[in-house]
Formats: C-alpha cells, sequence, structure tokens
C-alpha cells in the first residue's frame, strides 16, 4: 500500500523556486532517504508533506487522504519532527508528551500508558521530570522524536535528526530509528550520505529543488551488477581476451597496463558465479593474482556524479 | 482546542509574564482605589474601573506578546499547524487562555468591593454592570492586540504593535472627538473601545455594547485566523 504520494509538487517563494515538480510514491514500512546539499529543498519538501505549509502546485496524499482537502485526517497519520525540535522549554518531558498526545487526539484513558511506551523508545524515563530547558542537545532531539511518535503516526517525517550529534549520539540514534522501521513508514533527511545508506532502503536525491534520483539501495547492494577491480601480473594483451572469454564478464575496462601487470574494472553479469570463474581461469594459466577488490557503487559515486554537473540530468 | 487552551493556561504560571500581568494590574489599582475611594471616602467604584480600562492599554499586550510571535521565534508553531487541528481551534485556545488569566485578575479585584463593603454600601447589580463591561473590554482589547501581534515574528515586535493599535484607538477617539464630522463619529464608533464602557460605568447595562465587544472580538480573533492561515500559505 501507499503510504505517502506527491505529485508534482512545486514551491514558489517570491521568484525563487525550491522546489520543482517532485513527484514520488513511498511504500507501506519503507525507510526513504532524502538525501541533497544545503538549500537543495529537503525541508521544504517535508514541511509540504507534513501539512505545514500547502505547495505553490501540486499535491500530497497520505494513506489516501489529500493533504488539502482533508487535512485533518492526513495529519492525524503524519508524525514530524522538524529540523528545530518544537519544544516548550519551560515544561518538563513529561507534560510536554502530555501535551502532545492530547494535541493529536490520544484518548484520555490511553495517555498515560502510550507516554510511558514512547519514553521507553526514545530513552527518555530518566529525564522524565526535568525541564526541557536543562536538557542537553542529544536529549532534546530525543523529545522531538517522542514528540513525533505520538498517536502513533503511520508515517514518520524526520528532518535531518541526527545533526549536532556526536558519534556515539548518531549510532544510538540509528538503533531507534531502525526499530520505528518496523512499525512505520519513514522519510529521513539528511546531508550525510553514509548515513543514508546505513538507514535507508531508498534514496531521493534533490538537487537545486529537483528530484534527480530514485535510488534502491537494497539492489545495489549485490543481487544486481557487481563491479570488481581486478590487478593480476600479465599484460593488458594477455589479460583482455583472457576475461573476455569468460561467461560471466559483461564488460572489461583497462584501467592502468605496463609489461609486468595491468588493472582492469570488470562488470558481471547478475547472479554469476565469476570468482569461481575467475579463479579456474588464472590458475590454469599459472597467472598470479595480485589483488581482486569488490567495488559498491556508493552514494557518493551517484550523489557527485548527479550533483556534479551544472545541467543535471532531469532522471538518473 | 483545550489541549492548547490548558497548555497557554499553565504557561502563564509557568513563566513569569502571568504573575507580572496579575502583579501590575493589581498594584495599579489598589494605588488608584486608594487614591480615588479610600482617601476620598466614596463607594462609588466606577471612577476606578474609568481609569483601569486606560490600564487595559498598557497591559493585554503583555498577555498576549507570546501567545503566536513566541511560537513563531521558537518554531514550535511547527507542531502546532502540523498536528490534527485548525488554526482557528489554535487561535481560540489561545485567546481563551489569556482571556482566563485576565478573569482572575478581574476577580482578584473583588477585594476593593469588600473593602468597601466593609465600611459602606454597595449596590450589586451596579457591580455586576461595571464588572462586565469591564471584562468584555478587556477581552476585545485581547483580541485586538492578538491580531496585531499575529503580524510580528517576536514577542517584543508584538508587544510594540500591540501597544500601537491601543494607543492609536485611544488617540482616534480623542481626535475624533474634535472633528464634527458624521463620518469620522460613525467610523469612531466601530473601532472606539474606550468610550463603549461608559454606559456600563453609569449602570446601563446595554444589549448593544454587550454584542459590541463581543462581535469586535470575534472579528479580531477571525481576523487573527485569516492572518496564520494566509501566513502558512505564504510559506514565509
Amino acid at each position: 500500500m501507499v503510504s505517502v504520494s506527491a505529485n508534482q509538487l512545486t514551491k514558489r517563494y517570491g521568484r525563487l523556486t525550491a522546489l520543482e515538480d517532485v513527484s514520488f510514491e513511498v511504500q507501506e514500512g519503507q525507510v526513504l532517504g532524502l538525501l541533497g546539499q544545503n538549500g537543495a529543498g529537503k525541508s521544504t519538501l517535508l514541511n509540504i508533506l507534513s501539512g505545514y505549509f500547502p505547495p505553490s502546485s501540486g499535491d500530497v496524499r497520505v494513506i489516501e487522504k489529500d493533504m488539502l482537502m482533508n487535512p485533518l485526517h492526513a495529519k492525524a497519520h503524519i508524525g514530524y519532527l522538524p529540523e528545530n525540535p518544537p519544544l516548550y522549554t519551560e515544561m518538563t518531558v513529561a507534560e510536554y508528551l502530555h501535551f502532545c498526545c492530547k494535541l493529536k487526539g490520544v484518548v484520555s484513558a490511553d495517555v498515560a500508558s502510550h507516554i510511558e511506551e514512547i519514553k521507553q523508545i526514545t530513552g527518555l524515563s530518566d529525564v522524565s521530570h526535568r525541564l526541557i530547558a536543562h536538557l542537553s542537545r542529544g536529549y532534546r532531539q530525543r523529545v522531538g522524536l517522542a514528540q513525533a511518535l505520538c498517536g502513533n503516526p503511520e508515517v514518520l517525517l524526520l528532518d535531518e535528526p541526527t545533526a549536532g550529534f556526536d558519534p556515539s549520539q548518531v549510532v544510538e540514534f540509528r538503533g531507534i530509528i531502525s526499530s520505528l522501521a518496523k512499525r512505520h513508514t519513514i522519510i529521513f533527511s539528511s546531508h550525510i550520505l553514509s548515513e543514508v545508506q546505513a538507514i535507508c532502503q531508498r534514496v531521493l536525491i534533490l538537487h537545486h529543488g529537483r528530484l534527480v534520483a530514485d535510488e534502491d539501495l537494497r539492489q545495489k547492494d549485490g543481487r544486481d551488477i557487481r563491479r570488481f577491480r581486478l590487478r593480476t601480473a600479465i599484460n593488458k594483451e594477455r589479460m583482455l581476451p583472457a576475461l573476455r572469454g569468460l561467461p560471466s564478464v559483461s564488460r572489461v575496462k583497462i584501467t592502468v597496463s605496463d609489461h609486468t601487470m595491468s588493472e582492469a574494472i570488470i562488470e558481471t553479469k547478475s547472479g554469476s558465479p565469476f570468482e569461481r570463474e575467475l579463479m579456474t581461469l588464472f590458475s590454469g594459466l599459472q597467472v598470479p593474482i595480485l589483488a581482486l577488490v569488490p567495488m559498491q557503487d556508493t552514494l557518493e559515486d551517484i550523489f557527485l556524479r548527479i550533483t556534479s554537473g551544472a545541467n543535471a540530468p532531469r532522471e538518473a | 482546542m483545550r489541549a492548547i487552551f490548558h497548555r497557554e493556561l499553565a504557561t502563564y504560571f509557568l513563566t513569569p509574564i502571568g504573575y507580572l500581568y496579575v502583579g501590575v494590574f493589581l498594584s495599579i489599582s489598589s494605588l488608584i482605589f486608594g487614591l480615588n475611594n479610600l482617601s476620598s471616602l466614596t463607594s462609588d467604584l466606577s471612577g476606578l474601573f474609568s481609569m483601569m480600562s486606560y490600564v487595559w492599554m498598557l497591559l493585554t499586550p503583555v498577555l498576549v506578546m507570546r501567545l503566536l510571535a513566541g511560537e513563531r521565534k521558537q518554531m514550535t508553531d511547527q507542531l502546532l499547524f502540523t498536528a490534527p487541528v485548525r488554526a482557528g481551534e489554535v487561535v481560540l485556545g489561545k485567546y481563551l487562555a489569556a482571556c482566563t488569566v485576565l478573569l482572575i485578575s478581574v476577580l482578584l479585584s473583588l477585594v476593593y468591593v469588600l473593602l468597601v463593603a466593609l465600611q459602606g454600601r454597595v449596590y450589586p447589580e451596579e457591580l455586576f454592570t461595571l464588572y462586565l463591561g469591564f471584562t468584555l473590554q478587556g477581552c476585545a482589547f485581547i483580541a485586538l492586540d492578538l491580531m496585531m501581534s499575529s503580524l510580528a515574528k517576536s514577542p517584543a515586535t508584538a508587544t510594540a504593535l500591540a501597544f500601537g493599535a491601543n494607543l492609536f484607538l485611544w488617540l482616534a477617539t480623542v481626535a475624533s472627538s474634535g472633528i464634527s464630522s458624521r463620518v469620522v463619529t460613525r467610523l469612531n464608533g466601530f473601532i472606539n473601545l474606550y468610550d463603549r464602557l461608559l454606559p456600563f460605568l453609569y449602570g446601563q447595562l446595554s444589549l448593544a455594547n454587550i454584542l459590541f465587544f463581543l462581535v469586535f472580538s470575534g472579528v479580531c480573533v477571525f481576523g487573527t485566523t485569516q492572518i496564520v492561515n494566509a501566513r502558512r500559505w505564504s510559506g514565509q
């Protein structure tokens, strides 16, 4: 089932276009990363998806409810953690969460047990009665996340949730988000590539307000085409025909070559026993393999490839 | 809406603002009570409330300054406007919370009635009329100031705008009394929050004046909702 669908979203601030013709759908239970440089339009997109402000054109549907026509129903399915957590610092954590539950229409009888559960998930039980003003940045971010969980919404929108954390907090926070992924659809923005790669199944890349890529990360992780870097102790005149003879190899590109060694980047057909064929071939030829390194098409590659061009392509 | 009302009301007394407001209200009113009633030995409280109606000009901006502009500054409006509640409910919850604090201060001023009753005669019907008019006037000022503060990005600007509006109304009242034009008099009648209290001070309970304060407040609360929504539409 489709949890969130965005259809041709455009947002203009006067003459500035912050978002242009962005469309995508997120399936139930998916963890979607929203990647882009600062100012790429990530926060604008999340603000529109959350219903904080409407797009200049286009529409948003959350669990089949149109955000513009039926805002109260659509918003009831959304938990939003904005870039700056919206906290009332003069309240204690418990008071604040109580308010958030009431605001989101949690039935009075369920509020206490619901808050207890949320505090367990986000690790806030120990600071429950402290003023939010006295909490550290890391804890404030947790309170912000706890706020988004109030009312148990199907969809969580998290805007740079790990910004400003120290490394151990980042790891811990990722753990929390991974555990939430079992019960929620999550859209998560970041400008940190490794983070998106660690948590998300799918990534959208925004650049200058346009959606320039929509990549399935799980597919990139091996089931599909694989790439290797191979270095051997023969020159390219001998290596090239040998490699081309292998049934599992689809493309070979020599990168370095002299009379003692050569290096190649090899693309294999999906699901083929490439390593086995290669080892059998080279041991038969009695040629030593100096290195065989599997290459991952990292998010860095994708990101830099797409965002480096002045006129980025519409679809990657 | 109830969640917002409860939170705002609690926040007045979690922060110094509620105490500041009630404290200043009681200090000024007791000073006037002392000068007006105790020293001149009169049991007539209309003079006290006549002067206090000008104190609204100073005090209601304090009550409203944080309500909308504070949310914008702290960016907590993102919580309110992404929750499944209407902007109108948010505005109304906040308005009613401010009116409740105002009502608390007005009820505390009943102590003056008590002091008068110890030594002189009080007329309950007149006092009721007086208190009703005074409270409605205060609530109308809150509505006006809330609308002004919805234009501001910070509580300081909100206070300035709200005070400016109150002062403008007063100056308009004073100025229009010197102009003998029917148009000006009519226009002044629509916005004159100060003179509308006079019948109540004289002990006249007129439906027209009660309705005026209620409609004035309603229009301002509605206007505030429109401003808040308009800003979200423009995405600023």
